[in-house]
């Protein structure tokens, strides 16, 4: 196993609506493993760090969340994406785009 | 993949409650971290390790809890917002929605509540004008005070509080140093220019003090000075916005221009501002200086004595002066002044000056009008609160129409209180929509009222006031929520599963007791307001039944103003022979007779009648004589009971005569006849007056003159005297002459300035004000509460009647008559109205001795009124019961039976 990449700043929101765009209603420690596993474990989010993201997600309108019980039996809270998430989700990855883009041309500079 | 499944169960859904912001943090962070230890421990971690690195990856809760429990907590205001215009949004769609299907639904709840909220904004107008605003501008209007004299009564000893004194009484108050004084006398009509121009207009006299004390500035010249106020000072007059927009098409150059009035030439200095009326609240159209008119007009006799009660004064208080010190320096120098009077025992020591509240309404003086104001204002709001109860019983019988679509809507997963919000915010959409309809109903009702009963008083004339929006709106939202509460407090009630099986129909005991009590509180307050507008009905029809004497709706009054002020008596009274003997010939006239003392004026003259010590002294004054022509007392309608009554014969040369009043026959001569006694009119009279006829007692001066004697003189023995007046007895309706009579007056002679023509009845008016007022707004406010309880009746029964169609079905087919059936019906309508009756009448009975002293000779307690009012609401009620009871006797069984 190489160490993770890590999470590039301003990334982690991508990462969550992409996640979020699969399928049902995801608790917050399925959603980080999923992420893990999908990457082969190449991206890593810190445990701790997702959950805020989560609340400003909602707060703006892209989540909604519902409390429930899960298959363990333990209550815990899903997530869902919004319409507005949705249309988020394809601004962000526009943006990403752009990004990697950009970095691209930087490196076509150089050779 | 397993761990992508949704949640086995949701929590929200289950009914409970979401957890608080800082609990569903820490849940969440709980769950992640045995989540990560499970995760641990499959990869082989002791338990304790596995929950301990757990923790340790996560990192440090602390980090992360402050930031996500404000955004958490933001979050959730943010949902609440959207839940709340959800609700409001559905409410309004369900208005909507309802408004489509049963369009008579929407119509009928915003009547009932347009009239009811209407009800309360005209009357809302009123009361703003009457009892809470003072009159308009008045700068620091706290300040300013209206200046009473409390003396004991001349006649009883009772205190009795009085606005109007004496000219040297306002001179004692200009020394005190607390206040500011200013004299004012109240509007009185005055004829502006003369002959065929002649108008007349509202003018009071003023004091140079009296517009810089109140505060206001001149729309337009200025206001008087000092020496414009002084006996030879040059006349002036400012005039009113109103007046000069209506005589002088608002000319900017009116300043300077003359006015005639009363005979006397004036020039304009000023227009007062818009809306400005004085301390009162009527209209004046021309301010005149107090001293100089007076003067010119009346002599300088009212201006130096004690005895002549004719005006008014208004006090403003100095800041740091408290109205208790003032009105015990003005007390002091009033008595100061007096002092003379005092000793000579011809005025009371105990004499005070009160100052009360520039609002009159507030103060000792209140109007009757104001008074059945308040009450009326009382009345209107019971009206919204009847209309109310109708709106949450209509609300109530659609909610249980709707009860499936609730229960419905609840077993989906909307929230109890979700459906409660909706159901008042459609009960408030539909109060605002009765606001709409209110205010149009104030705007066109409210002026027509204010015309009709109270001309005296002047209402700004602007389309909306902001007062009057805020108002309405007001009271719209809290009918919106009265009439809401109750039908939203059941919609809570609904029961999920009762309503999805039942089908609808499912207990309904405890709505439907409350829809009856509501029918029977409508009844009982319609009873209230019945009662009250029974009572006032009777008081004005008491009123008008009263015997005058005078046939007052038979009767005209005219008066002639003449060019000169000091012409001689003869010349004045050869002026009315000659108008009379024209107006004779008028069409329509059947006779006419001409008095020394019109109605509502009075002359007391030293009277002695030898071989009687004293005369017996009446509350009314007194005794009063009244030289009158020849056929007088034909004329009015008076009839002579004994002896003769005034002739054509009884001329100067002939022997003195006089006519005497019953009244004053049986108190002078209780033991013998009063044709032949000898009266002497005049402190120095030598010769008699022989009394050679006694007619019926008349009134002098209105409906509620006390007790007084009187003596009529032919007018042709006594020289001196002019005539002042003349009564013209007309065929018809006397209304219908005022134009003719007016034109032949104003034309007949070069020497008459103007002439005034009334019917007398309408110079009575003014005192019935109170009841007319009282009569029309009671009655009005009382029929519509009886529509209002009448349709709530009728739909709690043919709701009824449609709740029981599988009883009623079953009934009919087990042989039951139709005559029952109805019946049946009936008796339930019935019962609930006798209830409501003996409700209403029990508190009718208790409060209706609260308005003893605003009737006129009925018993607040009058049985007549009462029984009338329950026999109405019986007759009603029984009325609005049939149709209902009709559709219970044509339920068809087959029908019945198959309809569930």
């Amino acid at each position: 196993m190489t160490n993770p990449l890590g999470v590039v700043q301003g990334t982690l929101e991508l990462l969550v609506l992409r996640t979020l765009a699969v399928a049902e209603p995801m608790h917050g420690f399925a959603v980080l493993d999923w992420i893990r596993e999908t990457t082969d474990d190449d991206l890593v989010v810190e445990d701790g760090a997702l959950y805020p993201a989560l609340r400003r997600m909602e707060k703006r309108g892209w989540l909604e969340s519902a409390w429930g019980i899960s298959e363990k039996g333990r209550r815990a809270r899903y997530y869902t994406l919004t319409s507005l998430g949705v249309r988020a989700l394809a601004e962000e990855e526009a943006r990403w785009e752009r990004y990697v883009a950009a970095v691209a041309k930087l490196g076509a500079q150089r050779g | 993949m397993s761990r992508l499944r949704g949640p086995t169960q949701w929590l929200d859904r289950l009914g409970l409650s979401r957890p608080k912001a800082e609990d569903s943090v820490a849940w969440e962070v709980e769950h992640h971290i045995a989540e990560l230890a499970d995760r641990l421990v499959d990869e082989g971690w002791e338990e304790d390790a596995a929950k301990r690195e757990a923790a340790r990856r996560f990192g440090d809760p602390a980090r992360y809890a402050v930031s996500m429990r404000r955004l958490e907590r933001e979050r959730e205001t943010m949902e609440r917002r959207i839940r709340g215009w959800d609700v409001v949004r559905e409410g309004v769609m369900s208005v909507v929605r309802t408004t489509r299907r049963y369009p008579g639904f929407t119509v009928g709840v915003v009547l009932t509540l347009g009239l009811g909220i209407g009800a309360n904004a005209t009357m809302y107008g009123i009361v703003d004008r009457l009892l809470l605003q003072p009159p308009e501008h008045i700068a620091n209007h706290e300040r300013v005070k209206l200046v009473y004299y409390e003396r004991p009564s001349f006649m009883t000893g009772e205190p009795t509080v009085g606005s109007t004194l004496t000219y040297p009484d306002f001179t004692d108050l200009e020394a005190h140093d607390g206040v500011e004084v200013a004299a004012y006398t109240w509007a009185r009509p005055s004829t502006v220019g003369r002959g065929q121009d002649a108008t007349q207009v509202q003018s009071a006299l003023v004091s140079a003090e009296f517009f810089p004390l109140l505060g206001v500035q001149p729309r337009v010249g200025r206001f008087f000075g000092e020496d414009e106020d002084e006996v030879g000072g040059p006349l002036v007059a400012v005039i009113s916005e109103e007046y000069w927009t209506r005589a002088f098409g608002a000319d900017p150059n009116v300043l300077g221009q003359a006015l005639e009035i009363e005979g006397s030439r004036t020039t304009i200095i000023g227009v007062a501002p818009r809306g400005f009326t004085g301390t009162n609240l009527a209209s004046v159209d021309v301010w005149l200086p107090i001293v100089p008119t007076h003067a010119a007009q009346r002599g300088d006799f009212c201006l130096t004595s004690r005895g002549c009660w004719w005006m008014q004064m208004v006090a403003r208080l100095h800041d740091d002066v408290s109205v208790e010190a003032a009105e015990a320096q003005a007390t002091a120098l009033h008595l100061a002044g007096r002092r003379e009077m005092i000793d000579a025992d011809r005025y009371s020591e105990e004499a005070r000056v009160v100052l009360g509240p520039v609002i009159a309404a507030d103060g000792p003086e209140a109007s009757d009008e104001a008074r059945v104001a308040r009450w009326l204002a009382a009345v209107s709001a019971i009206v919204l609160l009847i209309a109310c109860a109708n709106v949450a019983n209509l609300l109530m019988a659609r909610s249980l129409r709707q009860r499936r679509e609730t229960g419905v809507r609840l077993a989906l997963g909307a929230s109890r209180r979700r459906v409660v919000g909706q159901t008042m915010v459609e009960a408030v959409s539909l109060a605002l929509l009765g606001g709409v309809l209110a205010l149009v109903i104030a705007r066109w009702g409210g002026g027509l009222l204010r015309a009709a009963l109270l001309p005296g008083v002047y209402f700004p004339n602007e389309a909306w006031s902001v007062r009057l929006l805020a108002f309405t709106g007001g009271a719209a939202l809290l009918a919106g929520l009265v009439a809401g509460v109750g039908p939203a407090l059941q919609s809570r009630r609904a029961d999920v599963s009762g309503a999805l099986a039942g089908g609808g129909r499912g207990a309904s005991d405890a709505r439907s007791r409350a829809r009856s009590s509501l029918t029977v509180l409508q009844a009982a307050m319609s009873v209230v307001l019945l009662v009250g507008a029974g009572l006032f009905v009777r008081s004005l029809a008491e009123l008008r039944s009263l015997d005058l004497g005078l046939d007052v709706d038979d009767l005209l009054l005219a008066r002639l103003e003449f060019v000169d002020s000091d012409i001689e008596p003869d010349e004045q009274t050869a002026q009315y022979d000659e108008a009379l003997r024209l107006i004779d010939r008028l069409p329509g006239v059947r006779s006419t007779a001409a008095t020394g003392v019109p109605f509502m004026w009075a002359e007391a003259e030293g009277l002695r009648v030898p071989g009687v010590d004293s005369l017996p002294r009446l509350p009314g004054g007194g005794p009063y004589r009244f030289p009158v022509s020849p056929n007088y007392f034909e004329t009015v309608g008076l009839e002579v009971v004994r002896g003769r009554a005034v002739l054509e014969s009884d001329v100067a040369h002939a022997e003195k005569v006089a006519v005497v009043s019953e009244t004053m026959a049986r108190l002078v001569w209780p033991e013998s006849d009063a044709l032949g006694a000898c009266l002497l009119v005049g402190t120095d009279a030598e010769q008699c007056a022989t009394v050679v006829g006694v007619v019926e007692d008349a009134a002098r001066g209105g409906y509620l003159d006390e007790e007084f004697m009187a003596y009529y003189l032919p007018a042709a023995q006594m020289p001196t005297h002019a005539y002042e007046g003349a009564y013209i007895r007309t065929a018809g309706d006397p209304r219908e002459l005022v134009e003719d009579v007016s034109t032949a007056l104003r034309s007949f002679s070069p020497r008459v300035r103007f002439a005034t023509v009334q019917p007398l009845r309408e110079t009575l008016d003014p005192q019935a004000r109170a009841w007319t007022l009282g009569a029309m707004m009671f009655s009005l406010f009382g029929l519509l509460a009886l529509c209002l309880a009448a349709i709530g009746l009728y739909s709690v029964l043919i709701f009824d009647v449609a709740q029981r169609t599988r009883e009623l079905g079953i009934r009919s087919a087990l042989g039951a008559r139709k005559a029952e059936l109805l019946r049946s019906v009936l008796v339930r309508g019935g019962r609930l109205v006798v209830a409501g009756v003996l409700i209403g009448g029990a508190t009718a009975w208790l409060a209706a001795p609260l308005l003893g002293d605003l009737l006129f000779q009925v018993s607040p307690r009058d049985p007549w009124t009462l029984v009338t009012v329950a026999a109405l609401l019986l007759a009603v009620s029984a009325g609005a019961s049939l149709i209902p009871g009709l559709r219970a006797t044509s339920v068809d069984p087959l029908v019945a039976l198959r309809a569930e």
